[in-house]
């Protein structure tokens, strides 16, 4: 029987009643088609909806029909259309039963409704979520930017105290305070990558670079670490491999370090293995697997899917060092970078982590295999004996003062000017001819920021060119693309290596 | 006859009305929603003073998102209306004062009360700051799960509706 068939049928069937009343309400006739009614009874006595007979009594209209009118009867609901006809001393119900008819319709009125409350639950469960990964990373990035300035003064300070004289029990304890300033420092730099991979912050820079340096990188830091756990780290490459790709150095070195590292903490003894294959070249794209396999312990299958996670470490003893974030963050970048991390592992025999990545690379000068070559040594000694520079240090903070003005004195490079207070240093700048400025961003009166501007727009060449590298503990990606984006010429990350300092320094010199 | 009043219950779909009606006649409550087409009608005898009472003849219409859309004829010789919105979904209020003046067009020189129900899901503070920055002046706000507000809301209508008459 076809809908329409049945529809018709429905009403063809269908029961009605006719009921005519006075204008008090009691009934005159009535036919006792499914509501048993007697003369004489009042009609508002059968269900309170006929109560409704005195509207049409106090309205201008002849007729007035209700739809879906539910009348509950003796204990049985009937669905009901109802139409009220005023006649001249009387009113006359015409009653239909379409109970059939509108139960099919609350069905398809239930499932409609409960679909789109479904719906907006799971909108506003979301919004709620986002709000809070929100929050979350706002209060990661306040806590990083408070926690980068103090743990600056700590490391400079302890590279302070390390090259004065010391007792060699005083040394094996400042050697103690740098390692934890390291681990602390590292720890700050993998909870900022995840808030910055999570809450979408992070965007990869894709740069033309040299993948052989990088990986002989690798290979002499993870050779190094390797002898001093009794392991042995072997770097595996395939010769078709392009020297030169276009991709974001940076967060690859990430990814293989972190997972590198990942298979050293597991590894008491045996090798671990970096592997770097081509699967294909095509047009100006290459796609290679990298895979880091180790002789360590081992993952049980049910926690391969849970090491992925933020701050879950396989050992449950917290034996092993470490925040647990780096398998996220590698997990994090790899989706950013549109590839996933792959795991085989056995328990006691130890785990493959393998990812394929495509990267771009320039035609002209992929032809050239890898080939390992001894490294190149940046020496400042280099520059000594040269003409000395003149410097202006922008910084409040006096322990940063300290350590930086003790650092670059001993280079003997440089005649240094001090300046701690941003409204102090147009006044110098165009007072003096400095070769560079060395600017903290967090300054009284004036940010360093609001000055880089200011002298970038600055008529004279002389002063608008000066090299400027910023200091700053605001050392997410977003801020330092905006400094740079200012006119600074580089921007330091606090906390810093002075080393690195120094040669960012000295980059920007005219010799 | 006893004096009686007609109410109805307006409101998007799924925002409680007919939990409201259910808590305020027979003190219950169900979890488990279950859509009203059409309409049902509920008679109460609410207890003015000592020696009055009154009838409420509480029509529960089925929810829509367009108040345009509800039938006149259900309107007819209403006295007094509630319309209910769901504090937990904006989706129910956003737009609530040009609804409210629909609403006012269609029963005009009728008490209207504004009632913000399943205040038991929301915290009192968020609440606030919700109605503020929606503009929304609930004259109640319930919850029929817990029964808070409920007979009070109820009981001011007839009070008002008795007043009137």
């Amino acid at each position: 029987m076809t809908f329409l068939e049945q529809y018709r049928e429905q009403y063809i069937n269908q029961n009605i009643q006719f009921i005519v009343i006075d204008f008090d309400g009691q009934i005159l006739e009535s036919d006792q088609t499914f509501i048993k009614l007697g003369k004489g009874d009042f009609i508002y006595d059968i269900h309170p909806f006929f109560i409704s007979y005195t509207s049409i009594l106090e309205s201008q209209e002849e007729t007035v029909t209700y739809n879906c009118v539910h009348i509950e009867y003796q204990g049985k609901e009937f669905i009901t259309d109802v139409k009220m006809i005023k006649k001249d001393s009387s009113i006359l119900l015409v009653v239909y039963d379409l109970t059939d008819h509108y139960i099919t319709y609350q069905n398809i009125a239930q499932a409609r409704n409960e679909s789109i409350i479904n719906s907006e639950l799971v909108v506003l469960r979301n919004l709620e979520l986002e709000e809070r990964e929100r929050f979350k990373n706002a209060f990661i990035r306040n806590f990083s930017h408070e926690l980068r300035n103090p743990l600056t003064g700590i490391i400079s300070i302890t590279n302070v105290i390390e090259g004065t004289n010391l007792t060699s029990e005083q040394l094996q304890m400042v050697n103690f305070l740098k390692e934890s300033n390291s681990n602390l420092k590292l720890l700050l730099d993998d909870i900022m990558s995840l808030s910055m991979i999570s809450s979408g912050k992070l965007q990869l820079r894709d740069k033309v670079f040299n993948l052989y340096d990088l990986l002989q990188l690798i290979e002499f830091t993870y050779k190094t670490k390797a002898a001093q756990k009794s392991l042995e780290f072997v770097l595996n490459y395939d010769k078709r491999v392009p020297k030169l790709v276009e991709g974001d150095r940076l967060r690859l070195f990430q990814i293989i370090t972190n997972l590198l590292d990942n298979a050293f903490k597991f590894s008491i003894n045996g090798k671990v293995v970096l592997d770097v294959q081509l699967n294909q070249k095509r047009a100006n794209k290459v796609s290679l697997r990298f895979k880091v396999s180790d002789n360590g312990v081992g993952i049980p299958k049910e926690k391969i899917t849970s090491i992925f996670e933020s701050f879950t470490q396989l050992d449950a003893t917290g034996k092993q060092q470490g925040s647990g974030l780096g398998l996220s963050i590698v997990k994090g970048l790899l989706e950013l970078m549109d590839t996933t991390i792959r795991v085989e592992s056995k328990v006691g025999e130890g785990s493959e982590f393998y990812f394929d990545l495509t990267l771009k690379y320039p035609l002209d000068l992929a032809s050239k295999p890898i080939i390992i070559d001894t490294a190149k040594a940046t020496s400042l000694s280099k520059m000594e004996g040269e003409r000395k520079f003149k410097l202006l240090m922008v910084e409040d903070d006096e322990r940063v003062q300290t350590v930086l003005f003790k650092a670059l004195m001993d280079t003997n490079l440089f005649y240094i000017d001090l300046v701690n207070d941003g409204a102090l240093v147009f006044e110098q700048v165009t007072n003096n001819a400095y070769d560079v400025i060395l600017m903290d961003v967090d300054l009284p009166n004036i940010p360093g920021d609001h000055l880089t501007k200011l002298i970038r727009d600055f008529p004279f060449k002389n002063i608008k060119n000066i090299p400027i590298i910023g200091i700053t503990a605001n050392a997410f990606e977003e801020d330092i693309n905006d400094y740079l984006n200012i006119g600074m010429n580089a921007v330091v990350p606090k906390p810093f290596d002075l080393q690195e300092l120094i040669e960012t320094v000295l980059k920007f010199l005219k010799k | 006859m006893q004096k009686s009043r007609k109410i109805v219950i307006l409101g998007h779909f799924g925002v409680g009305k007919t939990s409201l009606i259910r808590r305020f006649v027979s003190d219950s409550f169900s979890d488990k929603y279950k859509v009203t087409i059409g309409v049902h009608i509920t008679k109460k005898v609410v207890e003015i003073s000592d020696d009055e009472t009154i009838s409420l003849i509480i029509w529960d219409l089925e929810g829509t998102d367009e108040v345009q859309m509800v039938r006149d004829a259900y309107l007819l010789g209403t006295h007094g209306v509630v319309f209910v919105f769901d504090v937990s979904r904006p989706s129910t209020f956003q737009g609530i004062n040009e609804d409210l003046m629909i609403v006012a067009e269609k029963t005009p020189n009728t008490p209207l009360i504004l009632v913000g129900n399943k205040i038991d899901l929301v915290i009192n503070s968020e609440l606030q700051g919700l109605l503020i920055e929606n503009n929304i002046e609930a004259n109640f706000l319930t919850s029929a799960k817990t029964g808070d507000s409920v007979n009070e809301m109820f009981t001011h209508l007839a009070s008002l509706l008795n007043d009137l008459s």
